[in-house]
Formats: C-alpha cells, sequence, structure tokens
C-alpha cells in the first residue's frame, strides 16, 4: 500500500461518521464485555434460584422473610414477586447491574467527550469537517451503539437461559429486562455528555456525573421506603428500570421518559457544546489557587495528593458493598433460609451459623473489590510515566525502583484502609437487620481480604516492571480469572481441582472459616516478595513514552 | 581537565531501527553545545540516554566521570533537565510545580527562582491546566535554571516561548555559561543556537555528520559570492569548488568551497566592477547538510 493509499480517508459518511466510529471503537470492547457480566450475573442468579429454592414452599419461605425485611427495598430495590424466577432475577441484579451500567457510562461518556478534550484530540476534530455539536452528537452516537451492544449481548445470553423450562422466560418479557437493564446506561450516557460540557476537566465533569448518579440513587431509596414515596419513582432512572417490573408486571410504559430522557439530555448536551469555547466549560471553574503544600516535598508525597480522592472512593465503594452484603445477611438467618441453599454454601467449604456461612462467601465479592484496587494504582503509575511526568522526577535523583516502592506502599495503604472499612461496615448492615453479629470477628474478616489484594498488587507491579503495557490487564486477569475459577471450582464439584489456580482459594472464607496464620503469612511473603522483585527490576528497563 | 559529557559509541537500536549510532562526544566544561538535527535524527535519544532513562544498545556515556545509568542518581544531583514536552501534573499551580520540582531535585535558589518568575513574567499561581503550552516550559526552565545544576540538559526547550521570552532565555544561558555551568542545547532554532552556542555537533540518521565549532564550520561551508562584471560572465561551472552559479546579464552569483583564489582569477579575466563575499549563516549550513534529505 503507498503512503497516499495509507492515509487517504476510508469508508463513507464523512466526519460525522468518523467520529461516531472513533468513539465506538474507544468503548464497544468494554461495552461487550459488561454484556457478558451483565448476562452471566443476571442468568446465574436465575439458575441458582431455581437449583437454591426448587419447591413452591421454599420460594414462598423466601418472599415471606424479605417481604418482612423493611430496609432491603430501600437499598435492593423492588423485592416484590421474589417467589417467582423473574421476580427474584430482577431482585438480584438490580442493584448491581444498574449501579455498574451507571457508573460505566458516565465514565464512557466523560472519557469520550472531555477526556478527549483534555487531551487536545477533540480539538482536532473540531479543526476537521465538524461543527462542536455534531460531534457531539456523533459521539454520542458512537456511544449509542456500544450501550445497544450492551443490550443485545445481555438479552442474547438471558433468552438462552431463559429457554430452559425450568427457567421459562418469555422472549417478549426478556427484551422488556434487556430493555429496563439499559435505561441507566443509556440516560446516564446522556448525564455524562452533559456534564461534559459543564465542568472544564474530566475529573470536574465525572465528579458532576457522580453526584447525580447519588441523588437519583437516594430518591430511589426514599421512593421504595414506603407506599406514599412510590410516586417518586417516576423521577428516577433507577426508579423507571423498577417500574418496568419485567418477568411480572411487564410494563413498557417507564422505557418512554427513560427514552425521552435521553434525547433530552443529548440534545442539550449538543447545544451546549455549540455555546461554549473549545476547552472550555459552562460552568467558571478556579484556575488560580493558593499554594498548598501538601504533597509537595516528595514524590510519594505527591502521588499521595493526587491519588487520595479515588482511593477514599475505593475505600468508600468497599465499605457501601460490605454494607449491603450485612443487610442481606438478615435472609439467610437459620430457620428462614431452605436447606439447598445451606447446600450451595457448603460447596465452598464453609460452616457455622448461616449468617456466618453467607459471609463467609459473600466476602469473597468484597476480596475481589479490594483486589482490584491494585489496577487503579498500577494504571496511575504507567500513566504517569508514559504521560512524560515521570521524567521530570526520574531526571532528579530518584531512583526508580524506590519511586516504584512509594506507588506500591500507596497502594498497600489503600488496600489496608478497604479492608479496615469493609468489616465494620458488614456488621453495620447486619445490625440493623437485628442480625447480631460479632463486631471484631467481622473486623478480622475484612482484614482477612488484605493478603490476597496485596498479591495482586505485587503481580500488577512485577509486570509494569517487565510489561507495562499489560500490567492493568495483568491484575484484572488474575483477579477476575480467580473469581471466576472458585466460583467454577466450588460449584462443579468435577472441576474442584481447578481451585487451587484461584487467587481466592488461598482465602479463608471468613467468619465462616478461621484464617490460618501460615497461610497468611506465606501470602503476604509472596506478595511482598512480588513487590521487592518489582522495585528491583523496575531500573532495568527503558521508561516508556505513549 | 575532565570533560564534562564523554560518550564513546554509544548506540541505540529499537529492532530493526537505529535511533543513535556509536556516537562519540566529547563537551566540555563551561560550553554551551548546540545540537542539530532534523526530527527524529537521535536528539531526543542522546538526551534520555545521557540521563540514564533508557538503556543503551552498546558503548558508553559518562557525566562527571560517572557512569550515566549506573550512577544516575548522582548524576542527577548535578543536572537540569527540560524536555520537549512539557507535560506537567494538571492540578497543580505553577509555584506547586516548581517548590515540588525544587524539593525534588534538592537544589534551589530561592532568590534566582523568584528572580526568574519575574522575568519570564509567569503568574506561578495558576493551575498548570490553564497554562499555555509555552508558560508550561517556563515552568520547567525556571526549575531548572534555578537549581544552578553544573550540567544543563535541554531538550528543544523554547519551542512554545514568544520572541521576547526567546531573548530571556538566551540571556539566561549565558549567565549560566558565565557561572561555569554546561550547556547541552538540543534546539531547531538555528538563531538561537547561532547565539549562545561555542560549538555545534549536526546529527543525521543517527549519526554525527558535522561538529566543529561555529566559526570554523563557517569557514569550512562554501562562501557566497556576488559580482559585478563589465563584461558577459566567463563560465565558472569547472572551476574547483564553485557551485550554484547563477547569471544575471553582467551580473554572476556562487558558492565557492576550498580556495578562492581560481575563482577570483577568471572574474579579474572579465573586469570585476563590484564584488561582494558573505559568509554562510548557520541556516545555510544547515540547509547544506539536510537540504531535500529530510533527515
Amino acid at each position: 500500500m503507498s503512503t497516499a493509499d495509507a492515509v487517504a480517508p476510508t469508508g463513507r459518511g464523512g466526519a460525522g461518521v468518523a467520529v461516531a466510529r472513533r468513539a465506538f471503537g474507544q468503548v464497544g470492547r468494554g461495552a461487550g464485555a459488561w454484556a457478558l457480566v451483565f448476562g452471566a450475573t443476571a442468568a446465574a442468579s436465575a439458575l441458582t434460584y431455581v437449583t437454591s429454592f426448587p419447591t413452591l414452599a421454599s420460594r414462598h419461605a423466601l418472599a415471606v422473610t424479605t417481604g418482612s425485611a423493611s430496609g432491603l427495598g430501600v437499598l435492593l430495590g423492588p423485592v416484590a414477586a421474589v417467589d417467582t424466577v423473574g421476580g427474584y432475577t430482577v431482585y438480584k441484579g438490580f442493584v448491581f447491574l444498574t449501579t455498574i451500567g451507571a457508573v460505566w457510562a458516565i465514565l464512557a461518556s466523560t472519557r469520550l467527550l472531555r477526556g478527549e478534550e483534555d487531551a487536545g484530540r477533540w480539538q482536532l476534530v473540531l479543526a476537521g469537517d465538524t461543527r462542536p455539536a455534531r460531534a457531539t452528537a456523533a459521539t454520542l452516537a458512537g456511544l449509542g451503539a456500544a450501550v445497544g451492544l450492551l443490550f443485545c449481548g445481555t438479552t442474547a445470553i438471558m433468552l438462552l437461559v431463559g429457554h430452559s423450562p425450568d427457567v421459562g422466560f418469555g422472549v417478549g418479557a426478556t427484551v422488556l429486562y434487556g430493555l429496563s437493564i439499559t435505561i441507566a446506561p443509556l440516560v446516564f450516557a446522556g448525564v455524562g455528555a452533559v456534564t461534559s460540557q459543564l465542568g472544564r476537566t474530566r475529573r470536574l465533569a465525572t465528579g458532576l456525573g457522580l453526584a447525580f448518579f447519588g441523588v437519583a440513587f437516594v430518591i430511589r431509596m426514599i421512593a421504595d421506603s414506603g407506599a406514599h414515596t412510590q410516586w417518586l419513582l417516576w423521577l428516577t432512572p433507577f426508579g423507571w428500570t423498577e417500574l418496568v417490573r419485567p418477568f411480572t408486571s411487564n410494563d413498557p410504559w417507564p422505557l418512554l421518559p427513560a427514552g425521552l430522557g435521553t434525547l433530552v439530555l443529548c440534545v442539550a448536551a449538543a447545544a451546549l457544546a455549540s455555546r461554549r469555547d473549545a476547552g472550555g466549560g459552562v460552568l467558571a471553574s478556579r484556575d488560580v489557587s493558593a499554594l498548598r503544600p501538601f504533597g509537595l516535598r516528595s514524590p510519594l508525597g505527591l502521588a499521595a495528593r493526587l491519588e487520595l480522592p479515588l482511593l477514599g472512593a475505593w475505600c468508600g465503594g468497599a465499605a457501601l458493598a460490605a454494607f449491603a452484603l450485612g443487610i442481606v445477611a438478615k435472609v439467610t438467618t437459620a430457620g428462614t433460609a431452605p436447606g439447598s441453599l445451606g447446600d450451595t454454601l457448603e460447596n465452598f467449604g464453609v460452616t457455622g451459623s448461616f449468617a456466618d456461612q453467607y459471609l463467609g462467601v459473600a466476602f469473597l465479592l468484597v476480596a475481589t473489590l479490594v483486589a482490584l484496587l491494585p489496577a487503579g494504582q498500577i494504571g496511575a503509575a504507567f500513566e504517569e510515566e508514559t504521560s512524560g511526568r515521570l521524567v521530570h522526577v526520574l531526571a532528579r535523583p530518584a531512583r526508580r525502583g524506590r519511586l516504584l516502592g512509594g506507588r506500591l506502599l500507596l497502594g498497600g495503604a489503600g488496600v489496608v484502609a478497604a479492608g479496615l472499612v469493609a468489616g465494620p461496615a458488614a456488621w453495620l448492615g447486619a445490625r440493623s437487620q437485628g442480625v447480631d453479629l460479632d463486631l471484631g470477628t467481622m473486623v478480622a474478616a475484612g482484614l482477612n481480604v488484605v493478603p490476597t489484594a496485596l498479591v495482586a498488587l505485587g503481580t500488577g507491579a512485577v509486570a509494569l516492571s517487565v510489561a507495562p503495557r499489560a500490567a492493568v490487564k495483568a491484575v484484572y486477569g488474575l483477579v477476575i480469572g480467580s473469581l471466576l475459577v472458585d466460583l467454577l471450582s466450588s460449584m462443579v464439584s468435577s472441576l474442584s481441582w481447578l481451585g487451587h489456580l484461584s487467587l481466592f482459594h488461598y482465602l479463608a472464607l471468613a467468619p465462616a472459616q478461621d484464617p490460618e496464620v501460615r497461610t497468611v503469612v506465606t501470602t503476604v511473603a509472596v506478595a511482598g516478595a512480588l513487590c521487592a522483585l518489582a522495585t528491583v527490576l523496575a531500573g532495568r528497563r527503558d521508561v516508556q513514552s505513549k | 581537565m575532565t570533560p564534562t559529557i564523554v560518550t564513546e559509541r554509544l548506540t541505540k537500536r529499537y529492532g530493526e531501527t537505529t535511533a543513535l549510532d556509536t556516537l562519540d562526544l566529547e563537551i566540555e566544561q563551561g560550553e554551551v553545545f548546540g545540537y542539530l538535527g532534523p526530527n527524529g535524527a537521535g536528539k531526543s535519544t542522546t538526551l534520555a540516554l545521557l540521563l540514564g532513562l533508557i538503556r543503551p544498545t552498546s558503548g558508553q556515556a559518562r557525566i562527571f566521570g560517572l557512569d550515566v545509568w549506573r550512577d544516575a542518581p548522582a548524576v542527577h544531583r548535578r543536572v537540569g533537565y527540560v524536555p520537549s514536552e512539557a507535560n506537567l501534573w494538571p492540578s497543580l499551580t505553577g509555584a506547586e510545580a516548581l517548590r515540588f520540582l525544587g524539593r525534588v531535585h534538592g537544589s534551589v535558589d530561592g532568590a534566582y527562582r523568584d528572580e526568574l518568575v519575574d522575568r519570564f513574567e509567569l503568574v506561578p499561581d495558576k493551575k498548570i491546566r490553564a497554562y499555555s503550552h509555552g508558560n508550561r516550559q517556563k515552568v520547567l526552565l525556571i526549575a531548572a535554571f534555578a537549581s544552578r545544576a553544573d550540567l544543563l540538559l535541554l531538550d528543544e526547550p523554547t519551542s512554545g516561548l514568544d520572541p521576547l521570552m526567546e531573548r530571556v532565555f538566551q540571556a539566561c544561558i549565558r549567565e549560566a555559561r558565565d557561572r561555569g555551568q554546561t550547556v547541552l542545547l538540543s534546539s531547531h532554532i538555528l538563531s538561537e543556537v547561532d547565539a549562545v552556542c561555542d560549538r555545534v555537533a549536526m546529527l543525521r540518521g543517527g549519526r554525527i555528520i558535522e561538529t566543529g565549532r561555529l566559526d570554523v564550520l563557517r569557514g569550512l561551508a562554501a562562501l557566497h559570492v556576488r559580482a559585478q562584471l563589465d563584461s558577459s560572465p566567463p563560465d565558472l561551472s569547472g572551476l574547483p569548488g564553485v557551485t550554484n552559479v547563477v547569471v544575471a546579464g553582467r551580473a554572476v552569483e556562487c558558492d565557492v568551497a576550498g580556495s578562492v583564489q581560481p575563482l577570483l582569477r577568471a572574474l579579474t579575466e572579465a573586469g570585476v566592477v563590484h564584488l561582494t563575499t558573505r559568509e554562510p549563516s548557520l541556516e545555510e549550513i544547515f540547509l547544506s547538510h539536510y537540504g531535500g534529505s529530510g533527515g
């Protein structure tokens, strides 16, 4: 191919189509991955339900238990009809799927719009054959296609599972379920598009989007707190998702405000884009500030100053997840849960009271969340290097191994803090529902997730020192892969041998299992050795640039 | 006296691509050394090697007699560096970035830093994200000059500065030289190199193709001659060292390298009415080496 051929525009449709394609290219893969996670989560809920609650009596008992727990609806959404496979599936995945969908959409939208502008690439697009409003609309079309992929993937998996006679989901109801799950990402993509016009940095735009998310979530919680506040569900995207009630009421009307709301947000974003300067924001932001000496004494101090908000958010997320899991412990208290659920839990080798067994397995999710925290820190270290900012430090008397060591110390502190808050948060959640747990035991259960997360940190650090571009993927691969392997090996007896490959195989399921001192010490030692190896290897490769 | 920078057959390869090929260089203390070359010639690679940011494929480099890879922190204590891309932390203000860079370096002349902030007309309480490219470069230049480092490694440090700030920069370079500091200045701005550098090296395709004092380079380069004659100009194309002959009526222009005797003899025979000669500018020397090659 000649140079002229190589740089010649390909495809048809002009600048708009090119912008939309690029936007889809940036977020399409992520949408596909989330479609798999969404579909698998919902499908797992349905399949677990039909095996754990095989009889009408057990389903009725569950409905009675959850129906009498007033706090559950507030926190976890639509508790109605949990004595049916569809009702339970909707209830089980509601908070998880809508939260992930909304946050993903906000991050994707602000990345495509404000992130590109922060990097100066948006201005290059605007220098071409397009205008801000059209380029914004085209970007949103690309993001819309990614949300469409999320809908198609989730629905396809659910259609496959729903085909089973035990599950028995109809095609129409399944499509409606897919649409209801797509409401949050669709609307919040529009929210991110508007906040990208308001804030002049990606961080601010994302923060505004997440603040809107928080308000919408709280309105939904208030709406679910009693019959007289149910009308509030019509004011929030989470309420629209809930009101569809697929598999039971199958009401398509809430899709109307969702569609209209998204349209209004996208039109508003395009209109605002055409009324502001490139690189600027509608909201005035402070570009001038007095000197704040915090974090300016050393590279570690600066990393702490820049990363503390993110680490705080991770700790908050871990605490929130643990709190929610603590609340659900009520459902599993002895006497109300069916024996089949106990059998499922026993596959994980847990013992003790039902609440302990449940929390032991449920804390696997907390362990996963905390073990993913290092991915953010490894990613930040990589970004610091490839952006050229690390060079300003390396050109001064600082050793690369020591710099990485500081980063690892920060990541390790974040992991310990997240583990430290998770235990008491779960205890608080359980106590709020009247489940009596020992605080000391739950603090230990929270800290128990720390060693495996440190191994994830060490693995990411070694990858950063050897193959930096694969470092973040290495952490995600290790943690998500370990979770899947752990679940598979516990649920399918013929695959139990696989368990040894999982990171979480070396994690005691506290509070249902007592952590073994030898295993904890070994795990921490492995993590320490990996981190030490990473700091030694860090100085042996070339500094990377974009 | 030990040279400040010594490289011996310094080579860097990326797979099949040779970014720097057997570089031999010596830069003396107190010298302002211009490092010239088109894009992709290997200038930034050289500076990254000298800072120990990347490892040489073969050869070695020493600064202050220390190995740049093994003894990097000790070398960096005496080095100020300004990279070509001024990426800084967007959420910090200029003053905060200066404070941080000074702390990490460990040596700052605070009074000189404040003076430089005034001379470069930097608004220090503005956030980096609100700075233009030129203002971000000012932050890095101020940090490097204020460190009073023995060696300044500057990689195209003024591409975003306006002409007034360019003059401030050149004044700072002269002050640094007067204090005995050594400067390695990689630049595309030939007038800047012409104004401040004692010696230059020209790089092409990862290899040095010319090194020397500017006046010597000029002497070696072709002299531009313009003559007005009182008869038709003779045929000069066959004379040794004569190139680019242009005839316009009884006027003739050409470049001559080496001895001018044969040219003067031919012109005298044709009757010289008026004769002017001009030494080549650095730009003309640069273009004579790189013109049409693209590096």
